[in-house]
């Protein structure tokens, strides 16, 4: 491990996942130490069960690890109570799952909107900012729509502007696009690298798809809950 | 946070909308619960009214003034003076107490005899003012034959029908009425029948004979004296005002006794508690189906949407404002049902029963109960103390049966939530 002088987006420290079940105990993350950079676009790959996901819901605070600790924007959330957990998770982390990330009964700006109403936000800023996002993603006009009346794709586009909206120091988005076509899941990569490029925004992956691994700046390959390989690479249509 | 206040309610009333097959189900569930609360408990209230009316009018009133010890001696001994009614009137004259005294009868009653040709038969005899009592106690409205007594009337005597039968008595026939007059003495009394009532109670056809109470002083020698003033208020709700008004009007006098009509007449207040007991426990058992229908509902919609507590508990909500999510959609739920069920109960009982339910089909005989004679229509009765209560239970009921719901979306792991199969 490298002394820390500069922030990271998150790090963790030999953190370690147990799952008990019916006196089995699964090891889902195995003393994983890694830190991400701000800015950086890191995509976690590996074999369906090999622990992406914990590792990921550690990361954002959704799920406590065993043993470890795991800091987001240099804050330990190992000591943070439920509430500062909440707390935190609305003001520096954003999530995109695989699918139904909306919620059924707001409209696509309401969702996107959403946390940003809790922060406390005031109208005029929370209207701009979502106008200007829809924009560049390129769901402008779909503001008002529900999100039954949405595609796959642009329910997909509605959960990232809802995860960067808030400009947060990190978005955690597990399987992005997994219930995509390829075409849907290109131009929602595509958007998402250049939000990374744009904005600045820290994205950390979870994946099995090869699409998404190849636009990674750095890519760590988890095998059975643990690091086995870490590297940089140059991602393709930079 | 000041706007959680209107995001969670307002995500919780689009939720209750959303599901708005459910929520219509458990919503008119609710409100046909409430109606039936609102209709049973204006005919509850309007059946009671109706049983104190009859009661006190019969009876000795909303206000019994009596000399004191009369109502355990039922003895001429223990009678009002002239003195005693004279100063019951002046009370009953008082401001304060005048505008709402609705009638009052001055009467004399003793047990006694009535001897007909061959038989003697038990009776309580009633001296009375017949111009009084055609508004108080109505009987003149019960004759079968015959009439009521009039002003004037003298030697004249109003019989019950089963008394008339049992001394083979008609209208027009002698009968000799026999009681202790105020010296100790029995005395006698010839009077004439002039009407027989049916009123359907037992006790008062065989037992009753009601003469002028002009001829009752004469007769047993106790002239301007009373053995009750039986006072009539507006209503039955104002009645326990008016006998603390009456008793400090009073005041420390030990030759009046001032009595309400429950110490009067408790069996009748406890025929009304009886009923009133029913009444709660079919209420309660209203209750606990309305709380089983909102606990089912908002709980199956919880269990359903897991995954959607799962996002919002990943967007940073806490477990208190997912909790309060739910307990939005169960009170909003609850509310709204709550409130158009006792419109619409207390419309239906309107415009269906306002002129009175009656329910005479349902008996096979004259109803009568713990000495009173009912009427077999009941006009319900709203009360706006009773809506504010049923609808302030409904709310309460509606925040109690949401808290299940509540604990057990915050009991969702986000982790499990969000997980899809691979
Ligand atoms: N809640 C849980 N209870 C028990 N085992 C779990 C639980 N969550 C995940 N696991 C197990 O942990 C391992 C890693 O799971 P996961 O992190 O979902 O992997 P991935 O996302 O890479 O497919 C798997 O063996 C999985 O079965
Ligand atoms: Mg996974």
């Amino acid at each position: 491990m490298t002394s820390m002088t500069k922030s990271t987006a998150v790090r963790t420290d030999e953190v370690w996942k147990v799952f008990k079940h019916d006196g089995l105990a699964v090891e889902a993350v195995q003393g994983i130490t890694m830190s991400v950079d701000p800015g950086d676009f890191v995509v976690v790959a590996g074999p369906s069960g090999c622990g992406k996901t914990t590792l990921l819901n550690m990361f954002g605070g959704l799920t406590r690890p065993t043993s470890g600790r795991v800091w987001v924007d240099e804050r330990d959330l190992t000591a943070l109570s439920e509430k500062e957990l909440a707390r935190l998770r609305l003001e520096r982390v954003g999530f995109v799952f695989q699918a139904y990330n909306l919620l059924p009964v707001l409209t696509a700006s309401e969702n996107a909107e959403f946390s940003m109403l809790l922060q406390g936000i005031e109208p005029d800023e929370r209207r701009r900012r979502i106008g200007e996002l829809f924009k560049t993603i390129g769901i402008g006009g779909l503001e008002d729509r529900f999100p039954a009346k949405l595609s796959g794709g642009q329910q997909q586009r509605v959960a990232v502007a809802r995860a960067v909206v808030g400009e947060p120091a990190l978005v955690l988005a597990d399987e992005p696009t997994a219930n995509l076509d390829r075409a849907a899941s290109d131009a929602l990569l595509d958007l998402m690298v250049d939000l990374n490029r744009d904005r600045g925004t820290t994205f950390v992956f979870a994946t099995h798809d090869p699409a998404l691994m190849e636009r990674a700046k750095r890519l760590v390959r988890l095998v059975d809950g643990q690091i086995e390989t870490d590297e940089r690479r140059a991602p393709a249509h930079q | 946070m000041t706007v959680t206040w209107t995001v969670l309610p307002k995500l919780a009333l689009r939720n209750v909308r959303r599901q708005a097959r459910r929520s219509l189900l458990t919503g008119s569930a609710m409100a046909i619960g409430v109606a039936v609360l609102a209709f049973s408990r204006a005919l509850g209230d309007g059946a009671h009214e109706d049983w104190i009316d009859a009661g006190v009018r019969m009876g000795s009133g909303h206000i019994a003034i009596q000399g004191p010890g009369y109502h355990a001696s039922k003895s001429i001994d223990d009678r009002l003076g002239p003195d005693g009614v004279a100063q019951a009137l002046g009370v009953l004259g008082q401001p304060g107490v005048a505008e709402r005294v609705q009638a009052y009868a001055t009467r004399f009653e003793v047990q006694g005899l009535a001897l007909g040709a061959t038989t003697a038969r038990p009776v309580m005899i009633s001296g009375v003012d017949p111009t009084v009592e055609e508004h108080f106690s109505r009987l003149g409205d019960r004759v079968v034959e015959g009439r009521y007594l009039e002003p004037g009337d003298r030697l004249h005597a109003y019989v019950g029908e089963r008394l008339a039968e049992r001394l083979q008595l008609r209208v027009g026939s002698r009968l000799v009425l026999n009681a202790q007059g105020a010296d100790g003495e029995i005395a006698g009394q010839f009077v004439r029948v002039v009407g027989i009532f049916k009123t359907g109670l037992p006790e008062a056809d065989a037992g009753v004979v009601q003469i002028p109470l002009g001829t009752a002083h004469e007769w047993l020698g106790v002239d301007g004296a009373a053995t009750t003033v039986a006072v009539l208020v507006e209503s039955g709700w104002v009645a326990g005002e008016m006998v603390n008004r009456v008793r400090d009007a009073v005041g420390e006098r030990d030759d009046i006794a001032v009595m309400s009509w429950q110490e009067a007449m408790p069996e009748l207040e406890a025929a009304i508690k009886v009923d009133d007991w029913g009444d709660y426990v079919f209420h309660i058992i209203l209750f606990a189906i309305i709380a089983l229908a909102i606990v089912n509902t908002v709980l199956m919609s919880v269990l359903y949407r897991t995954r959607e507590f799962g996002v919002l508990r990943a967007l940073g909500l806490t477990k208190g404002q997912t909790a309060s999510v739910v307990m939005s959609e169960g009170i909003i739920l609850t509310v709204v049902s709550g409130v158009l069920g006792m419109i619409v109960g207390v419309a239906v009982t309107w415009i269906f029963f306002r002129n009175g339910l009656d329910y005479s089909a349902l008996m096979d005989s004259d109803f009568n109960f713990s000495g009173v004679v009912l009427d077999t229509v009941i006009v319900p009765t709203f009360r706006m103390q009773q809506v504010v209560l049923s609808l302030g239970s409904i709310f309460i009921i509606g925040v109690a049966a949401s808290m299940y719901p509540a604990y057990r979306a915050t009991r969702i792991d986000v982790a499990e939530a969000m997980k899809f199969e691979a």
